[in-house]
């Protein structure tokens, strides 16, 4: 690179940070863009959550730069770690670029895609012959583009017409799907993060932002950093993470006993009339779930929980549980903030409906500063799973389909007959890999299953109890790189990645973004929509899915026009969000966003704010009405304040296994690591998994820093270092779920129970024993499954 | 070569001497600051990304006043020449 272009890219890195930072730079960076690279590209980020805006820059066919897209509403132009550097998987040479069937020698060999597509459709007819249309599986993914997911959707609802599809968000937002529905009648939060820097408390529970989450946790902290006087942030998580490290009250409350916690908080709140008295007289219906209650009964309930009970359970301090109620109804507007701490349990939709019922009787709803924000794990579970209705009890729209209206509408939408939408639900994640098995097995009625951008060997929790099911089924794996699923499967389909294909994710905050195709995929990679509408094709199903084309911008556009008009008169309208909108905007739409003069809905429920306010086809709301939650089932505008008894986690610790263990994730590696691990910088800071323990067990078990560990539960065991933190409380163990080497892989221990209302499993609490096995040993090999044919580790 | 365009977050106050400190580190390019002097502007330029997280760890580890250090521009464009040209 000559002296003259590494000053103009200089200057032009230069120019892109001030202007993220609204900073005036003294000498002018007139950076020539051109020179940089040929195009700079608009999209999103591959990761979590929070939605990041970015700006790919392509160069002679290939990505050459990343910037993060200061005009973006969610990052400002910020990118972490992870974002920064997704681009170095893309280039891998372990991705993979032909179509693959296991032979007969039970090796993959690289076939066409004809061969491929032959292959899938007719064993899926053969199957559906033979054992019926409810007999093969789709299991998508919150990485999914939304287009992807509602295609799938729509080829299994209305094509098969089988409710078989699912999606990893069981595991990481049900539970937050079935809190908003419980408590709202709808999905998805009131306000969007820009309440977080209008807060004056900030309640972050059950999340480690800093590493899950870090730049909107960066949000937090800034807003923090820039009013330390008059801004309080509030942590409750057994772990002093970095999160936790910020916080002015930190609630340590074991893992599984925090519904008491949250009890204790609301006592509080109407003990010191820290409440809102027109929102609980107009906005609140209280219930027990069985039968609705009046106030008085719900204060009576939340009397058992006093400070002082509620340590006893919890190990949570009383006086910082009484703080913290302090803080939130009295320095208000207070905002909530949480993730898999309170979805991935047992009693998960309980979890979230305890912190909706704080934000309710305390007035913290719908206003500028105050929210109940679920903040979520996946770039895309929102938009793409949630949002579309690829889960086996929805349509799109996040409506059911138990719902005879909502059945016809989509019937209607689609040009299917009537009746053709199946009104039982399938099965549930859990549930389907549960009964996935071989032809001949009859306990098992899945026969054949599709995956697509997740890998559930490792990421389903007691996940050894699901592999033989996977391997004697027909199972099919889309994905970019080999993976635990992929050891497993029949055929396997080589996919492209965000960049190489374009389409929209949406966020935590109701906020859809499109990424437009930046390059070509290696090798004979495709993009999902290609491979599902190829699959229809040869399976009757072109009319249905007409989109199949070999340029993805066409056919990711096509199906996005699909579904904006399925979704056009629902209370999730984002009809006005077409993909001209999309691109030209820089912070893409939030939802409702009904038509195309519509700005997008920054608050919902409120009258000036929300337009389904004044929407009467989709549904009534009194004219009178300012602030109506118009999901309430019994049309009265009103939100249930439950009355949830205490819980505590489906196998808390005993004499056998006296240890919780928690597991999580780190800032740097993502999920299963396939993609993270693959990155040498990361793999080098994160190269394994280890075991985090507190000083005080570690020494009553003789274990050093570095010794390595023998983890166990009931189900499994992993072997790992040791890491002597004391971050950690006595009795909590921590273990991050990234590494793919068979004695690391954690969701070989982890349990498989799930909450009863929403099926998500409660990855983070179980029972657990451990041994020291041995002195340090250099365990950072940074393990990547690089060859298709390497051997599954267990004999199945 | 990595090159980044990057912020440098301080704690109030700190600016003129954290711009000091920074002197002693001359894959850093310093171009401007906030009003309230807690953003820096800085270029980060290095031989590939290692070097990079390398040279942040230490900028953080040896200048205390320093906050968070976040990137918002990189160009890689020789890093994935380099992979490229590794893999064929």
């Amino acid at each position: 690179m000559d002296l003259t272009r590494r000053e103009m890219i200089k200057m032009s890195a230069a120019g892109f940070a001030a202007a993220a930072l609204n900073i005036s730079l003294p000498t002018p960076s007139a950076a020539n863009e051109e020179i940089v690279v040929d195009k700079w590209i608009k999209g999103t980020c591959r990761f979590c959550g929070t939605g990041c805006g970015i700006y790919a820059g392509v160069r002679n066919g290939q990505l050459a730069g990343i910037r993060g897209n200061p005009q973006a509403a969610t990052n400002f132009g910020f990118l972490c770690v992870k974002g920064f550097k997704g681009y170095i998987s893309m280039y891998h040479p372990d991705r993979l670029k032909f179509p693959m069937v296991r032979g007969v020698d039970d090796k993959f060999h690289k076939v066409s895609w004809d061969d491929a597509l032959d292959k899938v459709a007719n064993k899926f007819k053969e199957l559906q012959d033979k054992f019926g249309k409810d007999s093969v599986a789709f299991y998508g993914s919150g990485q999914c583009m939304t287009e992807e997911s509602y295609t799938f959707n729509k080829l299994w609802k209305g094509g098969f017409r089988s409710n078989m599809v699912e999606g990893n968000p069981r595991l990481c937002m049900a539970s937050a799907v079935g809190g908003y529905i419980t408590t709202f009648g709808t999905d998805e939060p009131a306000g969007s993060y820009a309440d977080i820097e209008k807060a004056r408390t900030i309640f972050i529970v059950g999340s480690n932002m800093a590493e899950c989450h870090p730049i909107l946790f960066r949000r937090v902290a800034r807003h923090k950093l820039q009013n330390p006087d008059n801004v309080n942030i509030m942590v409750c998580e057994p772990r002093l993470t970095p999160t936790a490290r910020i916080a002015d009250v930190w609630l340590p409350a074991d893992p599984g006993t925090d519904l008491a916690v949250f009890h204790c908080m609301a006592r509080e709140l109407i003990k010191n009339n820290w409440t809102d008295a027109w929102y609980i007289n107009n906005l609140c219906r209280f219930s027990t779930g069985a039968q609705d209650v009046d106030f008085k009964a719900y204060v009576d309930f939340l009397e058992q929980f006093t400070p002082e009970a509620v340590e006893k359970i919890t190990r949570c301090p009383a006086g910082n549980i009484k703080e913290a109620a302090r803080l939130f109804g009295s320095h208000g507007p207070s905002m909530s903030l949480w993730t898999m701490g309170l979805n991935q349990r047992t009693r998960g939709v309980w979890a979230n409906n305890l912190i909706h019922n704080l934000h309710l009787i305390s007035g913290n709803i719908c206003k500028e500063g105050a929210d109940s924000f679920s903040i979520t794990g996946q770039p895309n579970a929102c938009g793409g799973v949630r949002e579309t209705g690829s889960l086996c009890q929805l349509l799109p729209g996040t409506r059911s389909v138990t719902d005879a209206a909502a059945r016809a509408d989509v019937e209607k939408t689609w040009k299917l007959p009537p009746g053709t939408i199946d009104p039982k639900p399938g099965f549930h994640t859990m549930e389907m890999f549960a009964k996935l098995g071989a032809e001949n097995d009859q306990t098992k009625p899945l026969k054949a299953m599709l995956t697509s951008t997740t890998n559930p060997a490792q990421s389903l929790p007691n996940a050894p109890k699901y592999f033989k099911g996977m391997k004697e089924g027909f199972l099919v794996v889309l994905d970019i790189f080999p993976t635990r699923t992929t050891q497993l499967a029949d055929v396997i389909l080589p996919a492209a990645f965000i960049y190489e294909k374009g389409g929209v994710y949406g966020c935590s905050e109701r906020r859809s973004q499109l990424t437009q195709k930046c390059v070509d995929p290696p090798g004979e990679a495709k993009s999902d929509v290609w491979i599902a509408a190829q699959i229809a094709k040869r399976m009757g199903m072109e009319r249905l899915i007409p989109w199949n084309g070999d340029d993805p911008q066409i056919a990711y556009q096509m199906a996005w026009d699909d579904y904006r008009e399925c979704v056009k008169l629902t209370e999730h309208s984002l009809y006005g969000m077409t993909y001209d909108r999309l691109k030209q905007l820089e912070a893409g739409l939030q939802w409702p966003c009904p038509d195309e003069k519509s700005p997008g809905t920054a608050r919902r429920y409120v009258r000036g704010y929300d337009p389904i306010m004044n929407m009467p086809e989709i549904v009534k709301v009194p004219s009178s009405a300012l602030i109506y939650f118009y999901g309430d089932k019994k049309h009265e505008g009103k939100a249930n304040v439950f009355l949830r008894p205490y819980k505590g986690a489906e196998e808390p610790p005993d004499k056998d296994y006296p240890f919780f263990l928690t597991t999580g994730r780190v800032i740097e590696q993502w999920h299963t690591g396939t993609m993270t691990m693959r990155v040498a910088e990361i793999a080098r800071s994160k190269p394994n998994a280890y075991l985090e323990i507190h000083p005080s067990d570690a020494k009553e078990y003789g274990i050093k820093e570095g010794d390595m560990v023998k983890i166990a539960s009931r189900r499994g065991f992993n072997i790992l270092p040791a890491r002597v933190v004391k971050n950690s409380l006595p009795g909590i163990l921590f273990v991050p779920w990234f590494d793919q080497e068979w004695d690391r892989m954690i969701n070989r221990v982890t349990i498989d129970a799930f909450d009863e209302g929403s099926k998500q499993p409660e990855f983070k609490i179980c029972a657990a024993k451990i041994e020291k096995l041995g002195e340090p040993k250099d365990v950072s090999d940074m393990y990547i499954i690089s060859d298709p044919n390497a051997a599954f580790p267990e004999k199945i | 070569m990595i090159i980044t365009g990057s912020a440098i977050m301080v704690r109030s106050g700190t600016d003129k001497a954290v711009e000091k400190k920074l002197e002693a580190f001359p894959q850093v390019t310093f171009h401007g600051k906030s009003n309230g002097g807690t953003d820096l502007v800085v270029n980060f330029e290095c031989g590939d990304q290692e070097e990079l997280e390398s040279l942040c760890r230490t900028i953080r580890d040896s200048i205390p006043e320093i906050v968070d250090i976040g990137h918002i521009y990189i160009n890689f464009e020789d890093e994935i020449d380099k992979m490229k040209g590794e893999l064929s």
